[in-house]
């Protein structure tokens, strides 16, 4: 069986895919934009600067929001890139691979892999714009940030995949994200601190994967944080693989007839 | 089995209560081109599926390329080449780009695989379109692609499913032309798929008749047609089905023609030669008062075939897409389970 091989043209498939359709990269960067002009502009205002560091462990709300928006951009894009594997489906160019001499594992990692590496690109692009708009954001991190961003971005294609392989048609494509995104970016910590809430609605948090990647992007971009740096990375890369492990199995699954 | 490129032993398919594929045996020589004739839903697609990895059939065995597709599934991928009915090739990838990523996935690399691109885009008349989006090719452009990119690792069998479906006149004589040279230049193993009798005719080495998934008769293009025992007497009438039936039987008896079938108004005699039959024929057909409003005949051709083993013709499209509807529905109605 020919892995390297598989693994190769699988990520070099999505990233050719990605460079060529240009209206997907403006539209997954466009949308977390909206929410930090017009949701962290007004709140910043009306907050103003003494309330909002006090609130926000003595950052602006603006330097609060921005690695939230980054982290909304790179699950966003990863989530849409797995559950896209549908279309692939629909469109005939699995069965390509599935009478291919070669891993389906490491077809679907491939795929997993470069859809990734796009969702991270899109991220450093919002993360950029941030460090303009954003005065004080910490520049050494966003590096650790974005490799991060990597796992955070396999562990959500990985479940994006995982649904996909789920669904018989693309139909559902639409509902499914609303009904996946926006919960799951709500209550991850990215728009207001998790601090204070009653240790009940914690509960869910904690159990929100988006939680440790906007705790960990936030620390490294502002230094403030609210679950120690070494559980934030471990609950991701432990999610990480459990979400491709799984993905790989339900996509096997559904491709055997 | 060693003369044998594909060697298959009563596959059986069912999807729920239907039986796609039933007790088909056949054996396809190296270097032949074989052709599955039927109408849609006859089973082709499933035999494909089957006999390529995609599908497990429900009983029975096949061997492609000496390997068993139920036991060693990874050893026959790497001896085949697949063309599906449906465009698989990547419509935002360009032509090359598209080849890469098969080479690739076929274990390709370096010098070799560029070279084998190049190659294959010569092949297809389509260097010069390497750098355009597949989106944008035509359908017969997108075809040549297709076919090239299953040689590129040079399979000793191609698989072929419906291989000018949808295509125009021109295009489809264009892509026979290219099958026929890449059997004289490949020396690969084809089996293919068609509703086409003229495809089946102009390109297959043998032939089988599907139908209701069943295997129905199978030989070369000129044994099956011989098989009928030589032209085809239509003979359109104006009467109750009673006469026309006892006339015909008449006809039989008498043995001007070997036998008779019934299609819509006409009655179909397959005779030895049809100007030494028309003259007797008018004969009866004044003694039994049967009014012959238009006679006509014709050398066989693989659709008399056809109706001769089916009792239908091939262009009976209303049927088959009751067929087609009811494997879909159960094939869904599986997957759901």
């Amino acid at each position: 069986m020919n892995e390297g091989g598989i693994l190769l043209a699988m990520t070099y498939r999505q990233l050719k895919r990605y460079f060529r359709a240009k209206s997907r990269l403006i539209g997954t960067i466009v949308n977390p934009l909206i929410f930090f002009l017009f949701l962290g502009m007004g709140w910043s205002f009306s907050l103003g600067g003494g309330l909002s560091k006090q609130l926000f462990g003595g950052i602006d709300y603006l330097a609060f929001l921005a690695p939230g928006i980054t982290v909304m951009t790179i699950f966003t894009s990863s989530l849409v890139g797995g559950i896209s594997v549908i279309w692939d489906k629909e469109f005939g160019f699995l069965k390509e691979v599935l009478v291919a001499p070669a891993s389906r594992t490491y077809a679907i990692i491939g795929r997993a892999f470069g859809d990734s590496l796009t969702s991270v690109l899109q991220g450093a692009i919002v993360l950029c714009m941030m460090y303009l708009l954003v005065p004080g954001l910490k520049l050494e991190g966003s590096l650790p940030a974005l490799a991060l961003g990597l796992v955070t971005a396999l562990s959500f294609n990985g479940l994006g995949i995982a649904i996909a392989s789920k669904m018989r048609s693309p139909e559902g494509f639409q509902l499914i994200m609303s009904l996946i995104t926006l919960p799951l970016i709500f209550l991850s910590g990215a728009f207001y601190p998790i601090d204070r809430l009653p240790s009940a609605a914690k509960i869910i948090f904690y159990m929100n994967p988006l939680t440790f990647a906007v705790d960990s992007t936030r620390y490294f971009l502002t230094g403030v944080n609210s679950i120690p740096l070494i559980a934030d990375i471990s609950a991701l890369i432990i999610l990480c693989i459990g979400f491709i492990t799984v993905s790989v199995r339900i996509f096997e699954r559904s491709t055997i007839e | 089995m060693d003369e044998s490129a594909i060697s298959a032993r009563n596959l059986v398919k069912k999807f729920g209560d239907l039986i796609a594929v039933n007790r088909v045996s056949f054996d396809v020589k190296k270097g032949e081109i074989f052709g599955f004739l039927g109408p849609n839903g006859a089973g082709k697609t499933t035999t494909i599926n089957i006999l390529v990895t995609v599908m497990k059939p429900t009983g029975g065995e096949a061997f492609v390329a000496g390997h068993n597709v139920i036991k060693e599934p990874i050893k026959v991928r790497e001896k085949i080449g697949v063309v599906f009915q449906d465009n698989t090739a990547d419509r935002y990838l360009t032509g090359w780009e598209n080849l890469y990523i098969h080479g690739l996935i076929y274990g390709l690399k370096g010098d070799e695989l560029k070279m084998r691109i190049e190659d294959a885009l010569e092949f297809a008349e389509l260097t010069k379109f390497k750098s355009v989006p597949v989106k944008n090719y035509s359908g017969g452009m997108m075809r040549r692609l297709e076919i090239a990119r299953a040689l590129m690792h040079s399979p000793e069998v191609l698989f072929l499913d419906e291989p000018t479906i949808g295509l125009d006149p021109q295009t489809r004589a264009r892509i026979w032309e290219y099958i026929r040279m890449l059997r004289k230049e490949e020396n690969v193993t084809i089996f293919m798929t068609t509703h086409y009798m003229d495809e089946a005719e102009k390109l297959c080495d043998k032939v089988a008749i599907i139908d209701h998934g069943k295997i129905m008769a199978m030989g070369s293009p000129e044994d099956l047609k011989n098989s009928l025992g030589g032209d085809m007497l239509y003979v359109k009438v104006n009467n109750p089905m009673d006469e026309i039936k006892e006339f015909a039987e008449e006809i039989v008896r008498e043995r001007i023609a070997l036998s008779y079938r019934l299609v819509g108004d006409m009655v179909a005699f397959s005779v030895r030669y049809a100007s030494k039959a028309i003259p007797p024929v008018f004969e009866l057909a004044n003694t039994f008062d049967i009014k012959v409003e238009e006679i006509k005949y014709t050398q066989p051709s693989l659709g008399d075939v056809f109706l001769h083993y089916t009792g239908r013709e091939l262009r009976d499209e209303e049927g088959n897409w009751k067929d087609l509807i009811r494997m879909r529905r159960a094939a869904r109605a599986r997957m759901r389970r």
